[in-house]
């Protein structure tokens, strides 16, 4: 079992995310940094279809009942148990030792990956959660005192120590002009791209928002379509929003450009006030 | 652009890309329920091969791949033969129904009504003259587009969405009506109100009401 101290604000179980609801009108949620989530379970030595733990408000605490090889990966992290331990590194905690987790004012998501992963069941092909309509096995918010049950606890002490460089968070996010380009003009085109945009406040798990200058699109009403993670929608009259884990899975606003799925971790770990500026690439340039 | 749209077959198919691992496929810019049909058996085609999830909406579909498994070039190929290879199925309005109880306490009802130039009773008579198909669903979980709707009733969408809609309203707007599934911000025209819930995540599946089903309302 894993026991949680401090639960943070919206801390949640995620894997990958989920497929098998999209017809349906189901959010894939998974993680909103989906790199910095495969990090954290790649160093403890754990499956892509592993489910891990999102921590969104820190401080956050937990303790181990068994030995067990964790790693912490986000922005500007902080961990410590009786002494500090390194983030983005593969680390030993004791059984019963009580693990703290801080950050700064710009930490916006934390992942904390454990040997054995969270050994939920699946529902609906993914052990994802999506609070907003309470999907998935554990369908709330960690709480203090949540005991969650962990995989086989054999712990491959030869990764401990291992660790892995953090990105810059700072860094251009490349983005393929579309699908929509034709609702816009090559002058809109180039200003998403000549940037910079600045982070609004009201940035969530299901987007970011990014104002600078505005862009107008043409055309007539668009017909709702299918959307995917980093699709960047230009609301009339509004800022653009670039979707995030728990994005609609339709939409009726023209989408200008869309973010690599490598890049969409920049874009959701990036905290209000910062710039993100843009950088044009083709689709098959991940 | 420099990043100019694939035409394929007759009319104005495209194939666009989004992002690094999507393509969508646009069939034409209207609310058709032959198009509706034709999207949702791309959809079907696309999953059916292995490829990924499919998407599909009125008259579009997103193909989602996996670029770790198959190359880009590769998926957009794949996507061109689908266009080819997927026959217009027949009309499959075939799907079980659903018979909905509504009181239609809706408060945008007298004026939908006016506006149509019916009585509040030919609107509620009209509403649930139809048996409805579920075009697809999106928005929120469960929500399912229904259509047509009668072209009497005139339903534009609200300039300004409501920030909250409850649970169980039963709207139109844009030639279609739908259940909210649960309570949300929304733009339709607020008609009635029912005790359906079209979706519990404790079920599975979730959505009670699906793609190609069949519904009918009812005065309650």
């Amino acid at each position: 079992m894993i026991r949680i101290g401090a639960p943070g604000i919206r801390s949640t179980i995620q894997d990958a995310g989920r497929s098998a609801g999209l017809r349906s009108g189901i959010p894939p949620a998974g993680p909103a940094d989906p790199q910095a989530f495969a990090t954290a379970c790649g160093l403890v030595g754990l499956p892509p279809d592993a489910a891990a733990i999102e921590v969104v408000g820190l401080p956050f605490s937990f303790r181990c009942d068994d030995l067990r090889l964790i790693a912490v990966t986000g922005r500007e992290v902080r961990v410590r148990s009786r002494i500090p331990l390194p983030s983005w590194t593969a680390v030993v905690v004791r059984p019963g030792e009580e693990v703290v987790i801080e950050g700064g004012v710009v930490t916006r998501y934390v992942y904390v990956a454990i040997s054995g992963g969270i050994d939920l069941p699946w529902v609906l092909g993914s052990r994802a959660t999506y609070l907003p309509s309470g999907i998935g096995p554990w369908p709330a918010a960690l709480a203090a005192g949540d005991a969650l049950p962990l995989g086989e606890a054999r712990v491959p002490t030869e990764r401990a120590g291992m660790r892995r460089a953090a990105p810059d968070h700072g860094a251009p996010v490349r983005a393929v002009p579309g699908p929509h380009t034709h609702r816009f003009t090559e002058e809109a085109v180039e200003a998403l791209f000549a940037g910079p945009f600045t982070v609004a406040a009201e940035s969530d798990r299901m987007g970011l928002r990014i104002q600078g200058r505005r862009i107008g699109s043409t055309g007539g009403e668009l017909l709702t379509c299918g959307i995917t993670a980093g699709a960047i929608q230009v609301p009339s009259g509004g800022d653009p929003i670039v979707l995030l884990a728990d994005h609609q899975t339709t939409g009726g606003y023209p989408i200008i450009a869309t973010v690599l799925s490598a890049d969409l971790g920049l874009v959701a770990q990036r905290a209000p006030g910062e710039v993100l500026q843009l950088v044009r690439v083709t689709g098959d340039a991940g | 652009m420099t990043d100019p749209d694939d035409r394929d077959g007759p009319g104005a198919v495209s194939i666009r890309p989004f992002g690094d691992r999507a393509f969508l496929v646009e069939l034409e810019q209207r609310r058709d329920p032959g198009l509706v049909s034709r999207s949702r058996a791309l959809a079907d085609a696309w999953e059916a091969r292995g490829l990924g999830p499919a998407i599909p909406a009125y008259a579009s579909v997103v193909l989602q791949f996996d670029p770790g498994r198959i190359r880009y070039a590769d998926a957009r190929r794949a996507a061109h033969e689908l266009l080819h290879a997927v026959a217009v199925p027949p009309d499959a309005a075939a799907g079980p129904i659903t018979v909905v109880p509504v009181r239609y306490d809706g408060p945008d009802i007298a004026e939908t009504a006016e506006r149509s130039d019916l009585t509040v009773d030919g609107l509620i008579a009209i509403h649930g003259a139809t048996t409805y198909s579920a075009w697809f669903l999106g928005f929120m979980p469960g929500f399912a587009y229904l259509g047509p709707l009668d072209p009497r009733i005139r339903a534009p969408r609200r300039p300004s969405p409501r920030s909250r809609v409850p649970a169980g309203a039963v709207a139109v707007a844009d030639g279609q009506t739908a259940i909210y599934p649960a309570e949300s911000p929304g733009g339709w025209q607020l008609i009635g109100s029912t005790d359906v819930r079209p979706f519990d995540p404790a079920s599975d599946p979730p959505a009670r009401i699906r793609a190609g089903d069949r519904v009918r309302f009812v005065r309650a």
